[in-house]
């Protein structure tokens, strides 16, 4: 593991040398492809000047307000289409349209809709990341043992009981792999929204660099956006090792 | 003796068809009386697919007859009730809690767990053999020891009436020998009156006060089991005990 590991690591900073020498002795022109090094020194100017703060602040906003709503819109609509047949016979047509229909050409009718800000990006943010936890709630709570529903038909168990104790519990291993399919999906939801109509934002700000003829800070905003993911991946797996405790332990413990 | 005893289980004329294809329709217990005495150990056993599991999940509660009376200590059965347990096919346990709350559910469902309902589990889990495991996740378990989990939790309540379905089907023959020991020896401390399903002849004759041959969804044939209790290992090596499953396996063999 450890081994694999630092091949990997060699693999991308091997990549990035590569880069340099390949952009120091080719000077291509730093408009098409700048040097890492370039991108490195913008960056930091960025960051150092606090140019690029309010940006990630805006940006980070948008993701998180999003995920929320998207995330409590797709858990909640996933347990009314798991729980009833009836709504899924009549919603699952509308949430398969609601993907199918290219979101991203819908984000200048959302500013139509809501303004240039924060709202028209969380709403395509939500409408982005909504669909997976949806997904895979309603088909995981469906997908419980038959004999321990009827363990808990046994024990006279409510339906909310079933529902939580029984149905979410087992489905959760299910449900936090939509989390973290949502949450990869709402960077690119946001990111997006803020090239088609914001001001603010790190998508924004590679529509400006775009229009200044800035290349490196376009990969500087680049790098950003990817380290952000990738913190916010992070972050969801570790929620979902908290929360599957039991499971992991039992996992560890098989694997010797 | 059963008959003139106080009836404590009734079954009277039970009958119950699954729903077919179009207008076929799958008698699976066609006509059943079955009368219960407190504290009685009854076995039903029969070849696979003579409705014998349909039978049991009716005595339970868990369906519904077309016809025909089911009533426990005199009050008909129209769904599961607190004084019943039972034991599945497979363990059935919540892998996500430790073994205590597994034995706890059906307390833990209904109320908060008082510290003598926890002592009363703690007893139970010493009287099965799993002392030293009650933090331990059923996963972390053997097939045998899952068993004895499922039993206690089916047990926990003290119900005047448990029910069981195969519950040892998938064990080696050493551990289910020694499974069947303790739950007689549970049984007629608590005096518990038992319904248990079985292919296995030994099994019934072992186990048993009395036992049914079921066949196409009728019972054609019943044994009292006057064996004498405590009923021990040795038990299955005398004449007396494999004239009695001689008899079984003629009357399984007879009426095909």
């Amino acid at each position: 593991m450890r081994r694999e590991h630092w091949v990997s690591v060699a693999m991308g900073v091997g990549f990035i040398l590569l880069w340099e020498v390949w952009v120091r002795l080719g000077q291509p022109s730093a408009l098409v492809l700048p040097a890492p090094s370039v991108i490195a020194q913008s960056l930091w100017q960025g960051l150092a000047s606090g140019y690029l703060w309010p940006h990630i602040l805006s940006s980070t906003r948008a993701v998180v307000l999003g995920l929320l709503l998207g995330g409590t819109v797709g858990f909640l609509g996933g347990i009314v289409l798991g729980e009833s047949a009836l709504w899924r016979g009549i919603l699952m047509p509308y949430v398969v349209i609601s993907q199918v229909v290219p979101k991203l050409a819908l984000a200048p009718l959302f500013i139509v809709w809501f303004g240039f800000g924060t709202l028209p990006i969380v709403v395509m943010t939500a409408l982005i990341c909504f669909f997976p936890l949806l997904e895979n709630t309603a088909t995981s709570l469906q997908q419980v043992d038959p004999q321990r529903l009827e363990l808990f038909r046994m024990l006279q168990a409510s339906r909310w009981q079933t529902l939580w104790r029984l149905k979410v519990r087992t489905g959760l291993p299910s449900i936090m792999a939509g989390v973290r399919i949502a949450v990869v999906l709402a960077w690119v939801g946001a990111v997006v929204a803020e090239f088609i109509g914001a001001s603010k934002g790190l998508g924004a700000l590679i529509i400006a660099a775009q229009g200044s003829m800035d290349t490196p800070l376009m990969f500087a905003v680049l790098v950003l956006i990817t380290v952000l993911g990738l913190v916010f991946y992070k972050f969801a797996e570790s929620l979902e090792r908290r929360l599957l405790r039991p499971h992991v332990v039992i996992q560890k413990k098989d694997e010797k | 003796m059963s008959c003139d005893m106080t009836r404590f289980l009734e079954l009277d004329d039970v009958r119950y068809a699954y729903p077919g294809r179009g207008e076929v329709v799958l008698d699976v217990v066609r006509g059943v009386s079955l009368h219960i005495a407190p504290g009685d150990f009854h076995c039903l056993i029969g070849r696979s697919g003579c409705g014998k599991t349909t039978l049991l999940k009716l005595a339970a509660g868990l369906l519904q007859p077309h016809s025909g009376a089911i009533a426990l200590q005199g009050v008909p059965v129209t769904g599961p009730n607190p004084d019943m347990g039972f034991v599945f096919q497979t363990p059935t346990l919540l892998d996500w809690l430790t073994v205590l709350d597994n034995v706890l559910l059906p307390i833990a469902l209904h109320g908060k767990v008082q510290a003598s309902q926890r002592e009363k589990a703690m007893e139970l889990l010493d009287q099965l053999g799993l002392k030293d495991m009650p933090s331990r996740y059923p996963p972390q378990l053997s097939g045998g020891q899952q068993s004895r989990v499922a039993i206690a939790r089916a047990l926990v309540n003290a119900p005047p009436m448990l029910f069981m379905d195969e519950p040892f089907a998938s064990l080696d023959a050493i551990t289910r020998s020694e499974l069947q020991q303790d739950l007689l020896a549970l049984c007629q401390s608590q005096g518990t009156s038992v319904l248990f399903i079985t292919h296995d002849i030994a099994e019934a004759v072992y186990l048993a006060d009395h036992v049914s041959v079921m066949q196409a969804g009728v019972l054609c044939h019943q044994l009292t089991v006057d064996l004498p209790h405590p009923r021990l290992p040795a038990l299955r090596y005398t004449a007396d005990f494999n004239a009695r499953c001689a008899e079984l396996r003629q009357a399984m063999d007879g009426s095909t």
